[in-house]
């Protein structure tokens, strides 16, 4: 029996886990309404199918907030409501960016749907004739092409030969195709070329990420787990109940809205969902309020603060040494130039922590290593690390709270930040 | 780690080495490799025996959060996960815990350093290697499983790969529960890859469409069964220069060690716990404040020990036991003036190959004064160099420091000393401009200079430095090859060779070589160096 009950929980535990890394399951209880763009894009594209046109749309919306998830969900719908008259070939501008490998990527997604034999060899214009000839069959046979091109933006660099071509193909009348863009940028239309943008038809969808009530509902609905047979009924009702419990918690708003508030787009809140979960403890079997707080506190991080905490004293020094180069408005600084600060402070100040000219160069590495400083140019790489303009990454306040956070940080260097302060 | 369990353990490089070459790292694969049986997706587990978590944390003291973190985001055998971004500073144990944590799940991954792999095609190559089992071996002629060089190639391919190999697992663990055995002695049905180093990427060609591509992996592949972790030794943050976003993986932090598992680490292997934990105490505090590095610390550390323990193995002067304190005291006294001088070698020693620092080490313990000692050093140079070489070196060196205005008065055709009065005057006038040449030359480094005027200052030095020695050499010996000792000056990166310049249009070099070896090298000869150099009164 209890080896049967620590099972529940496993299998709770999995499934919230496949629900948080299966976008699809979050975006299709977003997007449920018939207002929503999922149905939106979903009439386009079945219309156009329907009705044997051509169509092309673009999905806009920052990232994380669902374009692709969207599609693919309105595509699953599609190719089971008409499975014989839809082929989809998906292109990503960041594979597919170049004009040659899309094309060949084309021609072998096309092959592989109509059992064709996909030749490695075949030359930039062979694949474009063949997917120009393909459009045109598939138009006569009434098959609709959907192209979807993820981070279109990037397929608007250079010639952009692909979409020209795409694009004009589906101005003749026999051919039956979708083109959907998706990117980010929301001004995507704008960067193509005019031959390009003409044969645009001008749709646009724009996703916005979720508000905060939607987003909180939403996280509800990931983390319910089914009252029916697969768990036991009393199991999974105290498991929602205590998820419950946990949204109405006044700490818990806070902690949700403090993660919402720099991106509150759908896939971070996954990504927060992922955390508090992975956290679950397994011996109760249910959430706690503990585990959303150790996700927030362990995906918000200060990367620079970390770092400085992470410092040695010398490092410090050589860091408090730039900084106060910095305010000199010295507009070169480089290693020798730091010693000779660090000189300086030691001759007026008799700190402990005078080390040699080799110990400092090393604990300087470290910092270029830690990417606290880095070099001001790509160039000089004739030059040894000494001589080499270098620049601080951290600004004074990060400084001057790095230096106050360190259990064991020198008064001396609190003192001269503060005099520049 | 104590030294058996040491040596079971696959290392970091025996590991990425049993990806490719297939053996796998326990003692009964040595028979394996010879035989080149065909690799079955068990090569792809980590190896070596089972270990438990609780070794685990006893192996990585002051790691253990972060273990259990890394364990409850992996998850239960067969649970899908987002992609992971391990990062923390240098030697922190961010490789070696994944690998180990790999070794106690028993599950299969791909592990493959930027660093090793050190372009995108050798990195999709090796990736797809490993997926595919496959062994470089003379009988395919050393070939890769699959050619691939474009990311779209790679993603067909790794997408075929992972299905088959998935498909693969799948079969071996239907056949683990039809056969009765626990579930969870299985290996499980998802594959991890690993991406260590992966801060190189950024300096690679191509990176600004590669680091996006390769964080949005997961959800180019849309395949669950697939566990990605990046392993960087930067933050985040610095990931953000490309101008191509992705949604961020999720961060788990390896902070630095503090002085108390420091202190843990250090200690273990140690056959004396007790003795050096009191040396710890002397030794760490002023250490800790230069640097935190385990290796680095471990290296330093070493023969400063040994100088500790010496008054007890020499002079047997302590009686076991009772007089602890007073042990304590002496041996504290006796190490005292030796740790700040060593806090100022600590990172001499690790730049060294090792096989020399131990010789000099010994050198060290044998000759006790120390400053005697250093002085020999300075005077030998530690590698071998031939005497027309040791010329340019210098030649090089004063043409880099010395402003081109001066060679006319510094090497008059007949050298001696009345040039030398000849340079001082200037330099007396205008000390103020003087002061601020030197603090250019402080800022902007050596300086570069054209090939003419390098083998005119050799020439000068060289007829100074025969007409001094007196002896009979056949003049021109010095002068013969000087062409080809540049090069090899140049591939041996003592002399930097430029590209050519736009107006002039000949090639300019640079010296790199720092003073002190310079003037080690001048002191080797016998040649007046000092007396040369222009900063110098």
């Amino acid at each position: 029996m209890e080896m049967k009950r620590e099972n529940h929980k496993g299998k709770a535990l999995n499934l919230l886990r496949s629900r948080v890394c299966d976008p699809k399951f979050a975006f299709k209880a977003l997007y449920n309404s018939p207002e929503s763009n999922y149905s939106k894009l979903k009439f386009m594209i079945s219309s156009s199918v329907t009705e044997a046109c051509n169509n092309s749309i673009l999905l806009l919306g920052p990232r994380g907030s669902g374009k692709i998830s969207v599609l693919e969900l309105v595509i699953r719908d599609l190719l089971d409501e008409y499975p014989d008259s839809i082929s989809v070939i998906r292109l990503s501008g960041l594979l597919h960016g170049d004009d040659i490998s899309a094309f060949k990527e084309i021609a072998r997604q096309l092959c592989m749907e109509h059992q064709l034999l996909f030749s490695k060899s075949a030359s930039f214009d062979d694949n474009s004739q063949f997917m120009v000839a393909m459009l045109k069959e598939c138009g006569l046979a009434h098959k609709t092409v959907i192209f979807v091109l993820d981070e279109f933006d990037l397929f608007a660099q250079g010639k952009q030969r692909l979409l020209y071509s795409l694009l004009d193909a589906m101005q003749s009348v026999t051919s039956q195709a979708v083109v959907v863009g998706i990117s980010c940028r929301l001004d995507a239309d704008q960067l193509l070329e005019k031959r390009v943008r003409s044969r645009f038809s001008h749709r646009k969808l724009l996703f916005m990420p979720p508000s905060m009530e939607d987003s909180q509902s939403l996280l509800v609905h990931m983390l319910t787990i089914p009252v029916d047979s697969s768990f036991p009924r009393d199991y999974a009702i105290e498991f929602n109940r205590k998820v419950q419990n946990i949204v109405e918690d006044k700490r818990f708003k806070e902690t949700f809205s403090n993660y919402l508030n720099f991106d509150s787009s759908v896939k971070h809140l996954l990504k927060f969902l992922f955390c508090a979960i992975s956290h679950m403890d397994l011996k109760t079997g249910f959430l706690s309020l503990e585990n959303f707080k150790t996700a927030f506190s362990s995906i918000n991080r200060q990367p620079k603060l970390e770092c400085l905490r992470n410092s040695s004293i010398l490092e410090l020094y050589i860091l408090v040494c730039m900084k106060r180069l910095e305010v000199k408005e010295k507009s070169f600084c480089n290693f020798n130039s730091v010693m000779k600060e660090y000189k300086s402070i030691h001759d007026s100040f008799q700190t402990s922590d005078y080390y040699d000219r080799n110990v400092c160069l090393r604990a300087f590495e470290h910092l270029i290593n830690r990417e606290l400083i880095c070099f001001a140019d790509n160039r000089g790489h004739s030059l040894s690390v000494e001589y080499r303009p270098v620049k601080l990454l951290i600004s004074s306040a990060e400084l001057n709270q790095g230096l106050r956070a360190y259990h064991s940080c020198p008064a001396i260097l609190q003192k001269l930040m503060d005099r520049e302060g | 780690m104590n030294s058996e369990e040491a040596a079971q353990i696959p290392r970091r490089t025996t590991r990425s080495l049993a990806s490719s070459s297939a053996s796998t790292s326990n003692n009964a694969s040595s028979a394996k490799v010879n035989s080149l049986e065909p690799l079955t997706v068990n090569d792809l587990l980590v190896g070596g025996d089972p270990i438990s978590l609780d070794e685990l944390f006893s192996n990585f003291p002051g790691r253990s959060s972060q273990i259990l973190e890394i364990v409850s985001l992996l998850g239960p055998l067969n649970t899908p996960m987002l992609p992971l971004f391990v990062y923390g500073g240098a030697s922190t144990g961010k490789t070696s815990i994944i690998l180990q944590l790999f070794r106690h799940l028993n599950r299969p991954l791909v592990y493959s350093s930027c660093r090793t792999c050190y372009n995108q095609r050798i990195l999709f190559e090796s990736i797809l290697n490993q997926l595919h089992l496959h062994r470089k071996s003379s009988a395919n002629g050393y070939s890769n499983a699959k050619r691939c060089e474009r990311p779209s190639d790679f993603i067909n391919f790794l997408k075929e790969a992972l299905t088959d190999a998935i498909n693969n697992l799948k079969e071996k663990s239907e056949k683990l529960i039809s056969g009765k055995t626990m579930a969870q002695g299985g290996i499980g049905n998802m594959i991890y890859l690993v991406f260590d180093n992966f801060q190189l990427v950024r300096e690679w060609d191509k990176s600004s469409t590669l680091l996006p591509f390769l964080f949005n992996l997961y959800d180019l592949l849309k395949i669950p069964e697939v566990g990605l972790i990046f392993i960087s030794n930067t933050s985040p943050d610095t990931f953000y220069s490309s101008n191509m976003g992705y949604v961020e993986p999720i961060p788990v932090y390896f902070p630095d060690y503090t002085d108390a598992d420091l202190r843990k680490i250090l200690s273990r292997n140690q056959a004396d716990s007790k003795l050096y934990s009191s040396f710890l105490d002397v030794a760490l505090r002023s250490f800790f404040r230069v640097t935190r590095q385990v290796d680095e610390l471990s290296t330093a550390f070493k023969p400063l020990y040994e100088k500790y323990c010496e008054p007890l193995r020499d002079k047997r002067v302590f009686p076991n036991g009772d007089k602890d304190k007073d042990m304590k005291r002496k041996l504290f006294s006796h190490i005292n003036p030796h740790i700040t001088s060593s806090l100022n070698e600590i990172f001499k020693v690790s730049s060294h190959p090792s096989a020399e620092v131990e010789n000099s080490k010994e050198a060290n313990l044998k000759v006790n004064q120390r400053k005697l000692e250093r002085r020999e050093e300075i005077a030998k140079l530690d590698f071998h160099m031939s005497t027309s070489a040791k010329y340019l070196l210098i030649s090089a060196f004063l043409a880099s420091r010395n402003p081109a205005t001066l060679d006319a008065s510094l090497f008059d055709s007949k050298g001696g000393s009345d040039n030398r009065k000849r340079k001082r005057k200037p330099s007396e006038k205008v000390p103020e401009r003087k002061e601020s040449l030197e603090e250019e030359l402080l800022m902007k480094g050596p300086g570069s200079f054209p090939l003419e005027r390098l083998l005119a200052i050799f020439q000068c030095i060289v007829s100074v430095a025969e007409d001094s020695s007196d002896e009979d050499k056949q003049s021109g010996e010095l002068m013969s090859d000087v062409l080809l000792q540049l090069s090899s000056l140049c591939n041996a990166k003592f002399i930097f060779k430029g590209r050519s310049c736009p107006i002039e249009g000949s090639v300019r070099y640079r010296s790199t070589v720092s003073e002190d070896l310079a003037l080690k090298v001048a002191r080797s000869l016998k040649f007046p160096l000092s007396s040369y150099l222009y900063k110098r009164t």
